[in-house]
């Protein structure tokens, strides 16, 4: 997978964001309203301590001011927290859509070109990767926002107080963008170390994890230990080095932050002296010259929050770009699905001037035509790499036609559901019938224990305490190779498909299982239904009403 | 808690760290807070002296002693902020090792856990997990709560002080209430849902995975829109429950704040009072409610690491978990040769299998002399690695006797370690020379696929050796058995995923070079054993 350029990454997220604006407007109108009444707070307080101080009032004289405070802080507590409740809910439609983009991609994809990629890290990009876009669309843009908003409000109202006061503050300003492309450097960098150590860290962890048997084995859980340990502590070394220096960003931000507050209070105290002749100092008082000294502070929160949620966005951008990466792999499916010629049912298979090649290689199939009846059973066979697997594909539907049409009883392939059975057998964590319901939702209990018992998976049942609704993998064991394969068996026989495609049924399988797969594929080909199948073996060849070898891109009847 | 006990006596070992880390965190939080707070004394004062002073008559103003405090504590934030920054994060790094590499000996120590046969990835990805939930307890909640504790106490001493006993009271009550939200209360209310929000998680990874897996099948049967459906259902089901679990901790925070803010009106309140008493002076009065502000920041921290303590909690309970002992490996001490008359093993009546499932195999009796060459073949799912793991000391017998003499087992699995090939190698005899291992390497036809590479034993392989091929990583694995001396050699499939000319042409060289040590080789077929003296099949 190669990565996606940033710009496609952020575009992507915009996308995104675009379709849920309605949780992240309300947060942002929440953190403004949070925002507002702490300014109001702060206002009051001013006012408040100069009415005591330099009015003389009592308290009692105050109440209603007071009383004004309380509310404005209840006001500033509902702020908030509806602000981190509307968060909460922000990214939920973000997920569910970028989700919706995997499964779309996955069912273009196809059952063979997404086999190419592990499971685990699929189901990682769709879990994982995905549930990382949280914070960025919940904390990160919100706060861009309120960082914006906020700062500007507080600049406003210290200029009608003192306008020197706020061209300190304004002198800062054009700073902030400064401030931000340093925060963010430094952020994203200590991120990237951070998350680079700890990868690591836990890749070399986890490798030891995973062979610990074999260090058991040969005594060498001690010495693994001890690089363990030596390889930890250089990995920290190295990155304590740039992360020193990534640091002092945020250091810079912090100072900046300090300095302002100590200006103001020191510019504000002597003006309030009396000491500075010029400007708008005459005018100031205790309140203006406290509230200034107190909306100091906030006038740097919003950036510095958003400094400590740059990690969000790291960490998102970092996921969407694997996911992107993985929305942007080729599907295999010809984006243009040809068009069909007609869809009235026929009782056969048949494959008309088909030809298959992936990019410019060798093609696999060329200018094939084909037809099976239904209720015959053809075997496929010919060297490995002759293109049986990508016949069977094709006649699935896994795959389309570079050239030509494939119609399966007069439909499109994929259309009908048909019953599958590839090398490797499958199984859920879960029951028995769980397992059979998994395709067949509609089986009977009893269906489920006959067709178990067809497969030869009779005996496995009865050492149950609950037969068919018995967990498969109750002692912590799973199922044998052969066994998974038989228990796929068993879905197809429970579900009466008309159509049956079978790679290589009996590659591989130990002499029990073989024997049982034979015998039900005997029965299915002798209760009519249409079987085709990839194989070597001889029994299985002996078992087909026709053979066809598929060699070079070619078939012919054998 | 109880599960965090033995995570947070391994913490504590650094306590000479944690005490210094938690020092510099204490003196930026209080640089902050008396900056603030000094800066509005001498705001108040300057404006007092300031109506002196207009007012004509004479006043006196120390300028430099506020002045120079103000300048002192503006640098002293940034310094002590920064250090603090760099010395703790070195002390979670340190933390990070800590824990991994405690975790790493006590798995060891503990032996072999039983594992169902498709969880394996997935339980190493659940570990990782747990592990990093690990690294942060005290960055996260062991300092900050501390610290909150500890500024708390300050200010209610500076209000005892300077204001009144009552006032101090009351602030100490509002203070330990609003901590108490912030941090018991969140955690109660949250430990259920984020148990269960790790518990639906990884549910959900393994319907996700299982999906993919018979992604064939169910697209076959037209299955799977339903099935992403009911995928989709259950994240959002999981997002449900983080967004309760988020929700919470934000409300939390915000009556919090509330509650420090209204810590702020008394003091302000009864500061008034004591000012039109005389009691107070103007600067004083301002000090203790804008160093209660500060509060705010010293608290907001609280509810989002507590919120998640549920979720850490149950980490720590699952790694508690893997670390109870398992079967011990090599519980059973190596028979001395002389008590099995030059036998290289005995089995006698033996059963095996895993706990808690009926035996593979049961009255199984066996002898192998040392130096003979025994073969075991057997249909998958027939017992042939249960075996050889029960012969290896691995897995204990479920019943019946079993003396063997120390052997080399090469699994099943192939096992490649991230690290240079000579690493890999020297495993299996740590005291091999380099010729050794050329040696080798040339009997399993692996010497010239690294004597072409620049760094030839020092070559790095990559992540579970996916530099080699299948067959390559096998035979590696192979030579590391073949590297060590004992007298007898078990080897599970040989030659999985090596060609079949390669087989042919390796096969006889392994032979001999085990000559004279007992080797018992167990594979499907007969063409999968080495050269065997006699052949057991296994139904």
């Amino acid at each position: 997978m190669s990565e996606p350029a940033q710009v496609d990454v952020r575009q992507w997220l915009s996308g995104l964001a675009r379709n849920s604006q309605r949780w992240a407007r309300l947060t942002v109108l929440a953190g403004a309203l949070t925002g507002l009444a702490t300014i109001l707070q702060m206002v009051l307080l001013a006012w408040l301590v100069h009415q005591i101080i330099i009015e003389g009032q009592s308290a009692a004289g105050l109440t209603s001011s007071f009383i004004a405070l309380i509310v404005a802080l209840l006001f500033r507590a509902a702020g908030q927290g509806m602000q981190s409740h509307f968060a909460a809910r922000c990214s939920e439609q973000v997920r569910r859509d970028a989700r919706r983009q995997l499964h779309r991609h996955w069912g273009d994809a196809g059952p063979v070109t997404l086999a190419d990629a592990s499971a685990g890290s699929l189901a990682r990009e769709w879990l994982d990767h995905v549930e990382a876009l949280h914070g960025y669309f919940a904390r990160f843009l919100p706060q861009m926002f309120l960082a914006a908003i906020i700062p500007v409000v507080i600049l406003a109202l210290v200029f009608w107080l003192d306008w020197l006061a706020g061209i300190f503050l304004l002198l800062s300003a054009p700073l902030i963008p400064l401030f931000m492309a340093l925060v963010g450097i430094g952020a994203e960098k200590v991120n990237q170390q951070h998350f680079e150590v700890i990868s690591r860290l836990s890749g070399q962890f986890l490798d030891k994890i995973r062979g610990l048997t074999t260090l058991q084995l040969f005594g060498q859980t001690r010495s693994a230990s001890d690089a363990l340990h030596r390889r930890s502590d250089q990995y920290r070394r190295i990155t304590m080095k740039t992360l020193k220096v990534a640091f002092l960003s945020s250091a810079v931000l912090e100072f900046f932050a300090s300095v302002a507050i100590a200006v103001i209070a020191i510019y504000v105290g002597f003006g309030l002296l009396g000491y500075i002749s010029y400007g708008p100092s005459a005018d100031l008082t205790l309140f203006s010259g406290l509230l200034i000294l107190l909306l100091a502070p906030e006038f740097f929160q919003p950036l510095r929050t958003l400094s400590q949620h740059y990690h969000d966005r790291a960490t998102a951008l970092g996921a969407s770009a694997e996911i992107l990466a993985r929305l942007n792999q080729p599907t295999g499916a010809n984006t243009s699905k040809p068009k069909h010629p007609q869809a009235t049912p026929d009782n056969r298979i048949s494959l008309s001037n088909v030809s298959l090649h992936y990019g410019t290689g060798k093609p696999i199939l060329r200018n094939l035509n084909l037809s099976v009846l239904q209720g015959q059973s053809v075997a496929l066979t010919g060297p490995s790499g002759g293109g049986k697997s990508s016949l069977l594909h094709l006649i699935a539907g896994f795959i389309t036609p570079t050239q030509g049409f494939v119609s399966v009883f007069g439909n499109p392939p994929g259309q009908l559901a048909f019953g599958w059975l590839g090398q490797r057998g499958f199984w859920i964590q879960g029951s028995w019938a769980d397992n059979l319901r998994l395709t067949c939702p509609e089986a009977s209990d009893i269906a489920i224990e006959s067709a178990l018992r067809r497969v030869g998976l009779g005996s496995m049942l009865e050492s149950r305490a609950q037969g068919i609704h018995s967990q498969i993998a109750e002692d912590g064991q799973g199922l044998s190779g052969g066994q998974a394969r038989r228990l796929s068996l068993a879905r197809i026989f429970v579900a009466d498909y008309d159509l049956i495609l079978l790679d290589e049924p009996t590659a591989g399988l130990d002499a029990t299982s073989e024997i049982v797969v034979l015998e039900a594929l005997h029965k299915l080909a002798e209760s009519g239904k249409t079987l085709v199948f990839s194989t070597h073996h001889n029994a299985l060849l002996a078992l087909a009403d026709r053979t066809l070898i598929v060699n070079n891109g070619e078939v012919r009847d054998a | 808690m109880h599960e965090l006990r033995p995570w947070l006596k391994l913490i504590f070992q650094r306590r000479g760290r944690l005490i210094v880390g938690a020092l510099l965190l204490l003196v930026t939080l209080l640089s902050g807070l008396s900056l603030l707070a000094l800066s509005g004394w001498f705001l108040t004062e300057t404006a007092l002296v300031g109506l002196l002073l207009a007012a004509g008559s004479q006043a006196y103003i120390n300028l430099y002693v506020p002045g120079g405090g103000i300048r002192f504590f503006a640098v002293s934030r940034t310094v002590a902020r920064y250090l603090e920054r760099v010395y703790n994060h070195n002390t979670v790094l340190q933390l990070l090792t800590d824990i991994r590499v405690a975790l790493f000996d006590r798995m060891a120590s503990a032996g072999q856990r039983e594992r169902g046969g498709k969880t394996g990835a997935q339980w190493l990805s659940r570990l990782t997990a747990d592990v990093d939930a690990l690294d942060t307890i005290y960055l996260r909640v062991i300092a900050p709560a501390g610290l909150a504790v500890m500024v708390s106490l300050i200010l209610v001493l500076a209000a005892w002080l300077l204001f009144s006993g009552t006032l101090a009271v009351g602030v100490l009550a509002i203070c330990a209430l609003a901590l108490y939200l912030a941090t018991r209360r969140v955690f109660t209310q949250t430990r259920p849902l984020s148990a269960r929000l790790s518990d639906q998680q990884e549910a959900l990874r393994g319907d996700v995975i299982e999906h993919l897996e018979g992604y064939a099948e169910l697209t076959a049967a037209g299955r799977t829109g339903k099935h992403a459906g009911w995928l989709m259902r259950q994240a959002r089901s999981v997002s449900r429950t983080q967004a309760r679990v988020d929700s919470q901790a934000g409300w939390h925070q915000a009556v919090s704040t509330l509650l420090v803010n209204l810590a702020v009106v008394v003091a302000l309140w009864s500061g008034a009072e004591l000012f039109h008493q005389g009691q107070l002076s103007g600067p004083v009065l301002v000090l203790l409610p804008i160093a209660l502000l500060g509060l705010i920041e010293v608290y907001a921290m609280l509810p989002d690491a507590f919120a998640k303590l549920g979720g850490t909690i149950s980490a720590a309970r699952r790694l508690n978990e893997q670390v109870t002992p398992g079967s011990k490996l090599g519980n059973r001490t190596p028979a001395e040769p002389h008590l099995i008359n030059g036998n290289a093993l005995i089995m006698r009546d033996l059963s095996v299998g895993y706990t808690g499932q009926a035996a593979i195999l049961s009255h199984y009796s066996l002898t192998v002399a040392e130096g003979e060459r025994l073969g075991i073949v057997g249909a998958s799912g027939a017992g042939k690695s249960t075996l050889a793991d029960t012969i290896a000391g691995i897995l204990a017998p479920k019943d019946g006797l079993i003396s063997a003499l120390p052997c080399a087992y090469l699994t099943q699995k192939t096992v490649v370690f991230e690290d240079t090939v000579r690493a890999n190698l020297l495993l299996g005899n740590p005291k091999a020379t380099d010729a050794e291992l050329w040696r080798v390497l040339e009997l399993v036809e692996l010497a010239s696929r690294f004597t072409d590479e620049t760094d030839r034993l020092d070559t790095w392989l990559g992540s579970a050796g996916n530099r080699l091929s299948g067959g390559e990583a096998r035979r590696l694995v192979l030579a590391r058995v073949l590297l060590n001396d004992a007298a007898l050699v078990i080897l599970d499939e040989p030659f999985t995923g090596v060609d079949s000319e390669t087989r042919k042409r390796i096969a006889p060289q392994i032979n001999r070079w085990l000559e004279g040590r007992a080797v018992i080789c167990l594979g499907h077929g007969p063409e999968a054993l080495l050269p065997s003296g006699h052949t057991v099949h296994l139904y």
